[in-house]
């Protein structure tokens, strides 16, 4: 479970105090279009802007479908990562496709053989004591603290656990030329849930309409 | 003293088999044609043709709208399964849609008063000699596809047993599942699926696509 005790309070995000990422002209042209995308309204464009919501009208935030890309950073929901001889799989309570990491020493594919997810193809091993894993072929897009990604993009995490087991500390690296004038870090800490915890499953239905909405303001008392 | 001899190599088999621990199930595992050994399940009388269709429908509609599958027909899958083995716990993956499922090392069941039923229920697991046995409560009778292969379906008041176990060398799992619910069999419901143990340089595939809002797959499974 994230808890990232550093970022907490923020009302900016829990990466708020997280370093900026330092872009190159092409990187931060990327990311400058991205952005303007994403300021379109994606969801809710039916709607007339200019009227004012009345009250009980949720806000439509999301395209109603289920199958969520996922992503190779933990989100609020909690993680749970199993550590087998050749792979460590790591899965979300919350939609999204998996972490598969090989161990067994297999090289990354090609990137011409690579279908860009959000989660990419990644490879680890053990050093000192921590998990390394080195990822690429991840889908084009956003990266915490104002950071971009490309197929090509190298992120580099390590995984290391406190001495009493109770905390695990990952620090992303990412590198890419194109992108960044210096590789791009920052870190999260997660906590292990409590003995006899167990995963929660997120349900998640298409055919409902309210799937789609953000929480519907009750009406209001004149 | 050749009784005495039979009864030493017993022992230094069995202590040799303690020493080595479980086997480990962990690899990516897949069903081919000649898989699945199904005999008809014996339905409890209050199931009634009716029913059946009606449940049909609903596993129908779940399909329609992409739903997360559960059990039993994630473990159906048409890709390989990824199961991973550790210490407090055993994820099993699926590339299709269905929530991973997690099978924790422990001898009692997450309480039920405040566990939230799910597609895939809470699963507890042992090790019986070198078979892993896996019990599973808690399931959520009202989501995902819940036709149980031989007949019947899943309910919130379902029991199901899986017993795992590597054959032919480790290439092939036997898993067999016993499925008990009073509200559907009259007598426990068995079936086996023999998966394939997948080549060694696999590689995962993110899962087979389900788009909810392509009107021609609505249409198409409409007719």
């Amino acid at each position: 479970m994230r808890v990232d005790v550093d970022g907490s309070g923020s009302f900016n995000s829990l990466a708020a105090k997280f370093p900026r990422a330092v872009l190159t002209p092409a990187g931060q042209a990327a990311a400058a279009e991205q952005a303007k995308r994403a300021a379109q309204p994606r969801f809710d464009f039916a709607r007339d802007p200019s009227k004012p919501r009345a009250p009980g009208e949720g806000y439509v935030v999301t395209d109603g479908n289920c199958n969520l890309p996922g992503g190779v950073e933990p989100n609020s929901a909690a993680f749970h990562m199993v550590q087998s001889r050749d792979q460590v799989l790591i899965v979300r309570e919350n939609p999204g496709l998996p972490r598969t990491i090989y161990m067994d020493a297999r090289a990354h594919p090609d990137l011409s053989r690579v279908v860009p997810t959000a989660v990419g193809h990644s490879t680890g091993r053990y050093e000192a004591g921590a998990l390394v894993v080195e990822t690429i072929g991840l889908a084009t897009g956003n990266v915490t603290a104002g950071g971009w990604r490309t197929p090509e993009t190298r992120l580099t995490e390590r995984y290391r656990l406190s001495a009493d087991g109770r905390r695990l500390t990952i620090t992303y690296t990412w590198e890419d030329p194109k992108v960044y004038v210096k590789p791009h870090t920052y870190q999260i800490v997660a906590e292990r849930t409590p003995p006899g915890s167990w995963a929660f499953e997120s349900w998640c239905d298409s055919s409902d309409p309210s799937q789609r909405l953000s929480i519907v303001p009750p009406a209001q008392n004149k | 003293m050749r009784h005495a001899g039979v009864l030493i190599a017993v022992v230094l088999s069995l202590a040799t088999l303690a020493a080595q621990g479980p086997p480990d199930i962990s690899g990516f595992w897949e069903l081919s044609f000649d898989s699945r050994r199904v005999s008809a399940a014996n339905l409890a009388a209050s199931v009634t043709p009716a029913m059946l269709a009606k449940q049909a429908e609903k596993d129908a509609q779940a399909i329609r709208w992409c739903n997360f599958l559960g059990l039993p027909m994630a473990m159906d899958s048409p890709r390989p399964i990824n199961i991973r083995q550790g210490r407090r716990e055993i994820i099993i993956n699926f590339e299709t849609v269905a929530t991973p499922r997690h099978l924790y090392f422990r001898a009692a069941h997450a309480d039920m008063s405040v566990f939230d039923p799910t597609t895939n229920g809470d699963s507890i697991a042992r090790w019986d000699g070198d078979t892993l046995v896996v019990d599973t409560i808690g399931f959520d009778g009202a989501k995902g596809v819940t036709m149980i292969p031989g007949g019947g379906y899943r309910t919130s008041d379902a029991h199901l047993v899986e017993r795992y176990r590597l054959v032919n060398d480790g290439t092939m799992l036997s898993v067999t599942f016993t499925w008990e619910d009073p509200n559907v069999f009259r007598t426990p419901h068995t079936y086996e699926f023999r998966y394939l143990r997948a080549p060694r340089l696999y590689e995962a595939q993110p899962p087979l696509p389900c788009n909810p809002f392509d009107e021609a797959r609505a249409a198409f499974l409409a007719r």
